[in-house]
């Protein structure tokens, strides 16, 4: 018999626990595939699943509970108990927050959205695929993936909540010419998805010229667009997570203090209901919220939850994982806008339109060094205007250049932004969701293949 | 088990009656705990126990996967009589002989929680008495997973794969100045596996070359770094090289594009095979089947007995890595290439154990040959091209080395270079061997599976 969350944690207090958090999950998500311009295959997922935390003594504990029944909770349960008094005590840990709390619910969810199947997801595969072959692409490949699930949370503190959400991410990438880009579309509505925009959209940013050139090692000024500009930039709400600042991030040590423009605000969104990676609440029942972390160019806060927040005097902002505090979306504003991408394109003397990167890694999360790798079309921009795209390896369609950069010196060195916010998200992104403009970023160090 | 052995052969006998004209059914049990120490701090002791069955169906070239922990017949029914036809391109699979197979991999040495935590703490404790270690993370846990694949070809596979894992996180720092080391160890196994006295000599090892690369290193100019032609590089180096810039790209589905959204694409395609790599010195293999390896298996996830692939023979492109729809269109068998990270996703074409092989130098022979250049040992940040034709393996902890024999270390050497150029250049190769972990990443939902990649020390001569 499946058993509620509220019934999970009843179970658990009635072992002896001093707290116990109960997240229940129940959700169905299908991946289709996209390759050489047909659909692959499609992979259907259907899981009943639940995490439980149990705390005694300060020490504190973690497990599932696969398929939430009496067996496989006792199960649980009995772990729990048999490991919590090996543990050491964890001495800064505050306890779970105090409830109960009301939710808001204006989450989005679509019964449309929701009842997708193979027959829909093929449709809409085949919208784009069509829709970018129409508009001149050779070869079209992505993913579409459609989810619907249930959130159930209750504590032993008397925090109690469900929620549904159903969203939609459909990837392209499309190949054209020698070139490719890729665009992404997340949507909790059915209405929003447009397919055939996608294809075309995305098939227009692979053919922005048709011109091939080579560039040189040097300092260009960058024009990140949505993509590029939030899969680095959301690693800022990561990095504000106190558990990063405590284990050694680029935000470390650096509360109150200079780290950006002075006209970028950048917030962890918990709560917009249209935004993919939020949600009413946190795992532990605390209502979310927009937390602003940089305003003004200075880092303003970090990410906790109760018993972080406890620890360093100051409130929760709703980002309880069950473990530490973790983001939600990250979204990014410029006070300092223009209208759109050919007008930051216009500010430019000499530099690069980046459409897409990947493979970012860091050569010290301390201090915020990283490189990245330009995946698909990257135009270079002279005195104003866009000449060819990058082609240093000419038997491929990779762009074979690498920027290198300091995400705090990144973050300074953003003087603008596009009028062309948009919730995305990368491959390499995971379940993160970002809403960020383009951005102009000035004087960055560029490496090419020779 | 058995449970969910009978619930896989339901599965294959209703979609074979059901006119599916291949049915293949994964059931997965498995469990672990693991503890995360940070700071001192035990932030992290969790365990999981998760159970599922996934089944891949074949109907007109439609291929439709379906994956469930409701471990319930009503469920599997329904997801086979409710399958929806769909629109898709056409998908066909090799032909390969039945497999029957019990394999179990022993612990030696039985795992014990309680001594796991132990001995974490005891390391964090020794890490935390050095001054110049500002941050430190760990991470170590212990998981058996155990799996049963039955096929309408008449395969039926049982396996039990015991494993440890740990990673470790190292922020090195004096003054302003710091440097950040990863490191991972464990193997398929029990807990002989963690050895804890041998992972506190190479952290601690490691930390001190970090500090000395601060202490003591130079930044080269520009000119300086591009007058540098030889480069000896470790195995560390090596493994990375060799999983980035030629296992990902000899991986089948990526040369007929069917990752192109995802992990990317390759510079070797259906008409360049068999190109030249690397010069003669270059073979390059993947092996699944090496005892206790990270990324050890018998049977792939499609029930082909796994087995040793030349990936690049002297020089030469020799052999993709497959699975059974790629084994067909080559028209060839499968090597037994398929992997999926749990029962929930579905088997894509993935890399073990990935290695170059070994040469028969001493160390000291290879940076004689050297004369004049750069020792890498380890890197912290790398990455390569969609295509994996330009890579960069930042030098950690990288040496000059002058007149033979190997000198300061170097703040800001950076190994950057395009793959063919790399492997042409290797002109010396090592006796020793080394291989190290890794998680790799691939396809949507992003599946990581174990892996290590690896070699001997190598010299690239790039003036050659």
């Amino acid at each position: 018999m499946a058993r509620s969350a509220e019934e999970i944690v009843k179970i658990a207090m009635g072992r002896g626990f001093d707290e116990a958090v109960a997240n229940v999950f129940t959700y169905r998500v299908s991946y289709l595939k996209i390759a050489n311009s047909a659909v692959d295959s499609i992979v259907t997922k259907l899981e009943n699943t639940a995490n439980l935390f149990v705390s005694g003594k300060k020490r504190v504990f973690f497990t599932n509970i696969d398929r939430v029944e009496d067996g496989n909770i006792a199960s649980a349960i009995k772990v729990a108990k048999e490991t919590i008094p090996m543990l050491k005590p964890k001495e800064d840990y505050n306890g779970i927050v105090e409830g109960p709390f009301s939710y808001e619910c204006k989450c989005i969810y679509q019964k449309k959205m929701a009842n997708f199947d193979n027959k829909m997801m093929s449709d809409i595969a085949y919208a784009a695929i069509n829709s970018a072959l129409e508009s001149g692409a050779d070869s079209i490949a992505g993913t579409l993936e459609m989810t619907d699930f249930t959130k159930e949370m209750a504590t032993s503190k008397d925090a109690a909540g469900t929620e549904k959400c159903a969203f939609a991410r459909l990837s392209l990438r499309v190949f054209r010419k020698g070139l490719s880009a890729q665009k992404v579309v997340a949507t909790k509505k059915i209405g929003e998805i447009k397919p055939e925009a996608l294809g075309r959209t995305t098939t227009e940013l692979a053919s922005l010229t048709n011109e091939k050139g080579k560039v040189s090692n040097g300092n260009y000024d960058i024009i990140y667009m949505q993509q590029p500009a939030g899969l680095l930039l959301a690693d800022v709400n990561d990095m504000a997570c106190i558990g990063s600042v405590e284990t050694g991030g680029f935000l470390t040590g650096k509360l109150h203090k200079e780290v950006a423009n002075k006209n970028i605000k950048i917030y962890d969104d918990g709560k917009s209901p249209e935004l993919i990676a939020t949600s009413d609440f946190d795992d532990e029942g605390y209502p979310t919220q927009k937390t602003t972390l940089i305003e003004g160019g200075k880092l303003r806060g970090y990410l906790h939850n109760h018993s972080t927040a406890v620890k360093y005097k100051t409130k929760s902002t709703g980002n309880a994982g069950l473990v530490l505090p973790e983001s939600n979306a990250f979204v990014m504003e410029h006070k300092k806008k223009a209208r759109d991408i050919d007008a930051l394109i216009r500010k430019i003397d000499r530099g690069i339109l980046v459409t897409n990167t990947w493979y970012t890694r860091y050569s010290d999360y301390l201090v915020g060094n990283f490189s990245t790798v330009p995946r698909d079309a990257a135009i270079y921009i002279e005195n104003g205007e866009p000449k060819f795209a990058i082609k240093q390896l000419g038997h491929t369609s990779g762009t074979g250049i690498r920027i290198s950069d300091n995400i705090i010196r990144m973050l300074k060195n953003t003087e603008c932004a596009a009028d062309d916010s948009m919730q995305t998200a990368s491959w390499d992104s995971g379940s993160n969701y970002y809403v960020t403009p383009s951005v102009l970023v000035r004087g960055v160090d560029v490496t090419v293949a020779h | 088990m058995a449970d969910g052995q009978a619930l896989a052969e339901y599965a294959v006998a209703l979609a074979e009656r059901r006119g599916f004209g291949y049915g293949e059914a994964y059931f997965e049990q498995s469990s672990g705990t693991g503890y995360a120490i940070e700071q001192g701090r035990l932030n992290s002791s969790s365990y999981f126990e998760k159970s599922g069955l996934r089944i891949r169906l074949l109907k007109e070239g439609r291929m439709y996967v379906f994956s469930t922990n409701i471990l319930e017949k009503d469920a599997i029914r329904n997801a086979i009589e409710g399958f929806r036809r769909f629109e898709s391109s056409r998908t066909q699979l090799s032909r390969e002989s039945p497999q029957k197979a019990k394999v179990a991999v022993k612990e030696r040495k039985k795992f014990d929680k309680e001594r796991l935590l132990k001995d974490l703490l005891s390391l964090d404790k020794t890490l935390a008495s050095k001054r110049y270690i500002k941050f430190r993370s760990l991470y170590a846990g212990f998981g058996k997973d155990s799996s049963f694949m039955t096929n309408s070809d008449g395969s039926s596979i049982l396996q039990e794969t015991p494993r440890v894992d740990s990673t470790f996180s190292i922020i090195v720092g004096k003054g302003k100045e710091t440097r950040q080391r990863m490191s991972q160890f464990g193997g398929v196994g029990g807990y002989e596996m963690l050895n804890i006295q041998r992972i506190e000599e190479q952290l601690l090892g490691d930390s001190k070359a970090m500090l000395d690369v601060i202490e003591k290193g130079v930044r080269l100019s520009d000119p300086e770094l591009r007058k540098i032609e030889n480069v000896l590089i470790s195995p560390e180096i090596a493994g990375i090289a060799v999983h980035e810039s030629v296992g990902h790209p000899n991986e089948a589905d990526r040369v007929f594009m069917r990752e192109a959204a995802q992990a990317g694409t390759s510079y070797v395609n259906p008409d360049n095979l068999g190109l030249s790599i690397g010069s003669e010195h270059v073979t390059i293999i993947d092996d699944p089947t090496i005892p206790n390896s990270f990324g050890f298996y018998r049977y792939d996830d499609e029930g082909v007995k796994a087995r040793a692939k030349q990936i690049v023979s002297r020089g030469k492109q020799n052999e993709l890595l497959n699975n059974r729809e790629y084994a067909k269109i080559l028209k060839t068998k499968s090597n037994g290439s398929a992997r999926s990270d749990s029962y929930s996703n579905e088997p894509i074409v993935r890399m073990s154990n990935t290695y170059l092989k070994k040469g028969s130098a001493s160390f000291e022979e290879l940076v004689g040959e050297a004369g004049n250049g750069v020792y890498i040992k380890n890197f912290m940040e790398w990455n390569i091209d969609d295509t994996r034709t330009f890579s960069r393996y930042q030098g950690n902890e990288a040496y000059m080395i002058k007149n033979g024999s190997v000198e300061k270390p170097i703040k800001n050497y950076r190994l950057e270079t395009k793959t063919l150029d790399f492997w042409h250049a290797v002109a010396l190769l090592g006796k020793d061997f080394e291989l190290s972990l890794g998680n790799c990443g691939k396809g949507e939902p992003m599946q990581g599976v174990p892996v290590t990649m690896g070699g001997p020390h190598a010299l690239l001569c790039f003036g050659r």
